[in-house]
């Protein structure tokens, strides 16, 4: 990716952590969210483009390049922004990229495939300890 | 596997394998009956599909381009992407849940007993629950659904748990863990579940009822049946008395094929079957095959839904275990004192982050955002599935600006929420918070319809030829060999899930044709 530098990268990243903060995750999910986000404009120009500019832009609103804006001041300006094409459709991509990431889903408690492993049905589909167990059935009132 | 000629003019064509098409298939054959099934989608089975909510997204659903109007969220959110429909063998069955629950009586009869409602097309059906009843209980029977029939219950599991509380707790009653056609215990040859979750993927161990599991195996055993993968029907031909004679269909290789027919059988889901018919205008029939009404892609209908999550202090580990393996009926009573006609059903609903992400709030991001996100391990979820009102624009059409990789214009589908739709999900998303609240929920969240998954209605069923396409066999009121087989055919939508009633007309209708085959002598 000739057209865009290290530096948008690193706007991108942090861009892609302030619409989608988690103060669990490292920097590991956002990195490969950005990579795809740049996979899935190579082969659209006019995204590419939009991209570009998009990030140039995003330095542009504030004495300080966007990657070293305070969280609050970086989330205020992408609300700013929250209309632009180019963020649209970044948040397009992210959002499926990052929430599937396997290390996200280990962050969040998910635990992926499962019928290799034998399901669920040892290992836990039914333990729910805080609250009573339920009936299962109808008991149809006796006619 | 059979192979039947293609000038052969003896055979039955059916043209999808999904819950009716499949079914179908099977039933013509068990009566003996050859039957050639042309499916558009790829033969794939247990070990091909993937426990992973994008791949197997990628890997089965219906992905053509499709066009959206209309009023309705969707078109907003996911505007190429009307419906989550399966392009494969097996058809939708392969990524369904398994609620089985049945029309009531009166759902049967929605003129007569909502009366006029502004903006609706209410029409009765030409049949009864009484003429329905036995049928049901052979479609019952051959899925498998659980408490009826002598199948248990499924266990409950964490999803439910929280589901089932909550609605004791708000005074509901009627609240179990089935009807669901996935096999608690070993059942017609195919293993009990093992809880893996994996519900809406294509399942890998097959004890989900599916046409691609139950029906088309038993449909090949008896030699009588032809099964064609990667065949993209594109037309309906006829003769000059206006009878179908045979079937244009694209092979794995884009060649153009005819099969030739007896009787032809259309089960594309509610987009695609009117598409087709629409596809088939000829000089004999300007307006699209056997629309002489005027009603093929009309009274398109998508179930009143939404989705509530309700988020914890404590882990639930929704996504562990049967998917919907749990219903609160209460609801679906008749009871117009609520503000609307029609009624709902709760179940219970589970998604990976992959997709929760996608669907929980569309277009949304940021902290709150992802606050939702950062509680998924604590959430439980339900769906909500009501009766919508049919309306006569609310209509699938041939949208001639886009055209799919045959060059065919694809389906565009417009939908207006109706005043009825309004009031009815509002009601059930206050309902379905209470529930949640009720065992405690920090925070509950209500999540807009998604890519509708009951697709019904288009090629109606009506006493008149006017009023609708099909007759009480779903064989065009226009053309007597041409018949819809799919949930294309329903006057009404009901609140309950489509496929056990698509599945129980199949078979009736099976028994109609093969006794049409007999009374002609075949
Ligand atoms: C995630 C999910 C969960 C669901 N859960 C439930 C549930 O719990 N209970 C319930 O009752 N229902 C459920 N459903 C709905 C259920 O899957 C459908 O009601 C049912 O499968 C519809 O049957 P059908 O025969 O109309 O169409 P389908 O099953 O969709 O089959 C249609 C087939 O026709 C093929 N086709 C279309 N056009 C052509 C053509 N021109 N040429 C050749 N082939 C063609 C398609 O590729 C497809 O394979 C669910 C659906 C989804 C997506």
């Amino acid at each position: 990716m000739t057209l865009l530098t290290d530096h948008d990268t690193v706007t991108l990243v942090r861009l892609l952590k302030m619409a989608y903060p988690h103060e669990a995750f490292p920097d590991g999910p956002y990195e490969r969210t950005a990579q795809a986000v740049l996979a899935a404009v190579a082969g659209a120009p006019r995204q590419l483009a939009q991209l570009i500019q998009g990030l140039h832009d995003l330095d542009e609103l504030r004495e300080v390049p966007f990657a070293e804006l305070d969280d609050d001041t970086a989330l205020t300006v992408l609300r700013g922004i929250h209309e632009a094409a180019f963020f649209k459709n970044v948040r397009g991509v992210a959002v499926v990229a990052l929430y599937d990431d396997h290390e996200v889903w280990d962050l969040l408690g998910y635990e992926g495939p499962s019928f290799d492993k034998g399901g669920y049905v040892d290992r836990g589909f039914n333990d729910l300890d805080w609250l009573p167990e339920p009936k299962i059935s109808i008991e149809e009132a006796s006619a | 596997m059979s192979r039947f000629d293609a000038d052969d003019d003896d055979v039955v064509v059916v043209v999808g394998s999904g819950a009716g098409g499949g079914t179908l298939a099977n039933e013509l054959c068990q009566r003996g009956i050859r039957t050639v099934v042309l499916e558009a989608g790829p033969h794939l089975t247990g070990k091909d599909y993937h426990n992973d909510e994008w791949q197997a997204f990628s890997q089965m659903a219906w992905t053509d381009p499709r066009t959206t109007s209309g009023s309705w969220r969707l078109a907003t959110d996911f505007p190429t992407l009307p419906a989550w429909i399966v392009k494969a063998v097996g058809g939708t069955t392969t990524h369904w849940a398994g609620a089985t629950p049945r029309f009531k009586e009166h759902e049967f009869r929605i003129r007569s007993t909502y009366s006029d409602i502004d903006g609706a097309s209410l029409l009765d059906w030409p049949i009864t629950l009484t003429e329905l009843e036995p049928y049901y209980d052979q479609a019952e029977v051959k899925m498998g659904s659980s408490h009826l029939h002598g199948r248990p219950p499924l266990p409950a599991n964490n999803n439910y748990k929280v589901f089932a509380n909550g609605a004791e707790r708000v005074g509901y009653r009627r609240y179990a863990t089935g009807p669901y056609a996935t096999n608690a215990e070993p059942y017609d040859d195919r293993p009990a579940t093992v809880q893996d979750g994996f519900n809406f993927q294509g399942d890998k161990g097959g004890s989900k009822w599916s046409t691609l599991v139950a029906e088309l195996p038993k449909a090949e055993k008896t030699g009588k049946l032809d099964l064609r993968p990667d065949s993209h029907a594109v037309q309906i031909l006829h003769d000059t008395r206006g009878r179908a004679t045979a079937v244009l269909y694209t092979d794995s290789e884009g060649t153009l094929r005819r099969q030739r027919a007896r009787v032809v059988c259309v089960a594309g889901n509610s987009i695609e079957t009117p598409r087709l018919l629409l596809l088939s205008a000829s000089a004999l029939f300007p307006a699209g095959l056997g629309n002489s009404s005027g009603q093929v892609g009309r009274n398109y209908m998508r179930h009143t839904t939404a989705t509530v999550w309700g988020q914890y202090d404590q882990p639930v580990r929704m996504y562990r275990g049967e998917t919907m393996a749990g219903c609160i009926q209460d609801e679906s009573r008749l009871d117009t004192s609520r503000g609307f006609a029609g009624g709902y059903y709760m179940q219970t609903i589970a998604l990976g982050p992959a997709f929760f992400a996608s669907f929980v709030a569309p277009g949304t991001w940021g902290p709150d955002f992802t606050s939702h996100m950062d509680a998924y391990r604590d959430t439980a979820g339900m769906w909500i599935v009501g009766e919508d009102m049919p309306q006569a624009d609310n209509r699938v059409t041939l949208n001639d600006g886009v055209l799919d990789q045959h060059g065919l214009p694809v389906a565009n589908v417009h939908f207006d929420d109706h005043p009825n739709d309004v009031a009815m999900r509002e009601h059930a998303q206050r309902q379905g918070q209470a529930v949640y609240e009720a065992v405690g929920a920090k925070r509950t969240i209500v999540t807009p319809p998604y890519p509708s998954t009951h697709n019904l209605g288009t090629c109606r069923m009506s006493e008149r030829p006017v009023d609708g396409v099909v007759d009480r066999h779903g064989r065009a009121h226009d053309v007597p060999n041409l018949f819809v087989s799919d949930g294309s055919q329903f006057t009404s939508g009901a609140a309950a899930n489509p496929t056990l009633t698509i599945v129980a007309l199949a078979i009736r209708q099976a028994e109609y044709i093969a006794g049409e085959y007999r009374r002609q002598g075949a």
